[in-house]
């Protein structure tokens, strides 16, 4: 067998899931980022972080739920509240069928949401979705396929993001659902006492515990892998690290997702040290900028009026928010000019 | 509540009114309403497609289409045929406006101004409704409050409560706010759920003989449900209230150890009555015989 042979025998078809885990786990990174940031808001906003959780536990449960109905368990019991959910099987398979439930729990709730947003996206901007052809099926070339399609919707997504109109209803639902479920794209509960079942490392372990003590059904789908690169390379068609790809693509938005919903989550910690009427001014701000300045540009007949419009109304927010932070707290100050304004009220220096 | 309605040793609780967000049926109405405009401004001026709502009729046509479709469904689901009625006559008033204005020419900027200022008048309306209810939790009794024309009051004293039920949606559950519906021993307080099924069957054999028949039932569940002047209607904070009711209705129903206690007190005071009794019997008795031996000495 020559090296090229051997090479797409054995490691091309490790090359897509490679690329998948890695961007999995930025994922979790991201998701981390938010868990951190959102404990710190618990004190001071409640109904958020409720309202975060709720998300999180629905798609984690509808996941649960689906997992049981597609394994055929049936479901006896469904219970979903803000708090807590649970899915209960009419009859508890074991096996490839727990497995597969399992899969879902764990799978689900980092991919459903962004599925959903992956389907409407593609309903808006359907340039992104571009699967490269094949021809060696090496480790190099899936993997710069599976790299190539990411990138290519990356760029896209960008570019869209960039852009958004949000006089367009499709594109303020998008931006609305882009941010509603960037606040959810987690299995996790903020609260005051951990959750059994809603944290990472619970998944973790739980994939851990699954490596170790039932190795069998993880061969079997790296196997099940395996066969399914081959048929690609036997008939020609690279549908193999398309499916990767379309992962890739979830991963992606649900990333982009993470990172939106986290500034969003960042500037309401930020604007907690403001008194309530300027915070409420300054929440306004955005959407009353971005209304004033379409409008203007719309009377103007000015160019790129939708682009500018949305960076310029957040440039503005951003501006205002500096500005109230150094006016009115003891943020973006130098000893030198708080010892100042001390001295100027009448303070100890 | 005033003071001079307070009742004898009545002390106030707690005052409380609906949480903003805990009318949101009504509410939805209306956020439909804006969004249904804003969307329809968009297509007939802004969109891509705008060129196929050139013809008047047609604007006309989709929008109030629309309104009436969503309408029936939301009437079918919330088993509320009121709101039907309600889009039909903002269809019906815009229909007259336009007729009556002559506003044909400008009809893609008319209908959606229109329609966002419908729901602006509709949000004002729910908020009057809402700032209506009064709730007043005293230690004697809870007093319901509301209306906005024609005020409706409810007096409901905690030995009257027979049951309590609670109900906490989505919204109620993030923002910490559900509605207490106390039920009292008459049934006020419970609505009823009613299911009819029907049939019919029509046979013809030949043509002089035919066979017709229908038959039908239906079953009724009775189910916490009132006005919303008649119940602690999304209360806030919901789990505190709550639990003040329920210690408020368990603080005036008697225990078992009390009921002993009254029981042993009652028999006491009987016993103490028949001792009275006796006591005066034999006062009654010795008199008499005090009377008699004088006599007899006399």
């Amino acid at each position: 067998m020559s090296g090229e042979a051997f090479d797409v025998v054995v490691f091309a078809p490790l090359a897509p899931i490679f690329g998948l885990i890695l961007f999995w786990f930025i994922q979790l990174i991201f998701i981390e980022i938010q868990k951190s940031l959102l404990n710190q808001l618990r004190s001071s906003h409640d109904a958020l972080i409720r309202f975060t959780n709720f998300i999180g536990i629905f798609f984690q449960t509808i996941c649960h739920a689906l997992g049981y109905t597609l394994t055929r368990s049936g479901i006896s019991s469904f219970y979903l509240s803000v708090d807590y959910g649970k899915v209960d099987p009419k009859k508890k398979k074991s096996g490839v069928f727990e497995w597969l439930v399992n899969m879902f729990l764990f799978v689900g709730p980092f991919f459903l949401p962004s599925f959903l947003l992956l389907a409407y996206f593609f309903l808006l901007s359907n340039d992104g979705f571009t699967v490269l052809a094949q021809s060696e099926f090496t480790f190099a070339e899936n993997f710069i396929v599976f790299g190539s399609n990411l990138f290519g919707f990356t760029k896209e997504l960008v570019f869209f993001l960039g852009s958004i109109d949000l006089f367009h209803p499709g594109h303020l639902g998008f931006f609305l659902l882009f941010i509603l479920l960037g606040l959810g794209i987690r299995p996790s509960y903020i609260g005051k006492r951990p959750m059994e079942k809603v944290d990472m490392f619970y998944d973790l372990k739980n994939i851990r515990y699954n490596i170790l003590h039932k190795p069998v059904y993880i061969l079997i789908a790296i196997l099940g892998a395996y066969i399914f690169s081959y048929l690609n390379v036997f008939f020609g068609q690279s549908l193999y690290v398309s499916v990767f790809s379309f992962f890739g693509w979830s991963s992606i938005l649900a990333i982009f997702a993470l990172i939106y919903a986290e500034v969003l989550l960042f500037w309401v910690y930020v604007l907690d040290d403001l008194s309530v009427g300027f915070r409420v001014l300054t929440l306004l701000t955005l959407p009353i900028c971005y209304i004033l300045l379409r409008v203007l540009f719309y009377l103007l007949s000015w160019p790129f009026a939708a682009q500018i419009g949305f960076w310029g109304s957040v440039g503005i927010t951003v501006f205002i928010t500096i500005m109230l932070l150094y006016r009115l707290t003891n943020k973006f100050k130098t000893l030198l000019s708080m010892n100042s304004i001390r001295g100027k009220s009448g303070g100890k220096k | 509540m005033e003071d001079d309605e307070l009742l004898n040793q009545e002390k106030v609780e707690k005052r409380l009114s609906p949480h903003p967000l805990s009318f949101m049926g009504l509410q939805s109405l209306c956020i439909f309403l804006i969004a249904w405009g804003l969307i329809f401004g968009w297509m007939v001026n802004f969109s891509d497609f705008r060129d196929l709502f050139e013809n008047v009729l047609l604007q006309i046509a989709v929008w109030g289409l629309v309104l009436l479709v969503v309408s029936i469904i939301a009437s079918i689901i919330k088993v509320m045929w009121r709101i039907f009625f309600l889009y039909l006559s903002v269809v019906l008033v815009a229909l007259g406006l336009i007729w009556w204005l002559n506003l044909f020419d400008a009809i893609g900027l008319f209908l959606p101004v229109y329609t966002v200022i419908v729901s602006i008048i509709g949000f004002l309306l729910v908020e009057l409704f809402r700032r209506s209810h009064k709730y007043i939790i005293s230690n004697q009794r809870i007093v319901f409050k509301g209306g906005v024309i024609t005020k409706e009051q409810r007096t409901l004293r905690y030995d009257k409560i027979s049951d309590v039920n609670t109900k906490q949606g989505i919204l109620g559950q993030i923002f910490s706010f559900g509605t207490i519906i106390p039920i009292s021993q008459s049934g006020f307080g419970l609505g009823s759920d009613q299911s009819f099924a029907g049939g019919g069957v029509q046979g013809s054999g030949s043509k002089r003989v035919g066979l017709f028949g229908f038959f039908g039932g239906g079953r009724e569940v009775q189910t916490p449900r009132t006005r919303s002047y008649y119940e602690l209607h999304g209360v806030y904070p919901f789990k505190e209230i709550r639990k003040m009711v329920e210690q408020l209705v368990q603080g005036s129903e008697i225990s078992q150890y009390q009921k002993q206690q009254v029981d042993f007190q009652e028999e006491q005071r009987d016993f103490q009555e028949e001792q009275r009794d006796l006591q005066k019997e034999m006062k009654d008795l010795l008199k008499k015989q005090k009377n008699q031996s004088k006599s007899k000495e006399e």
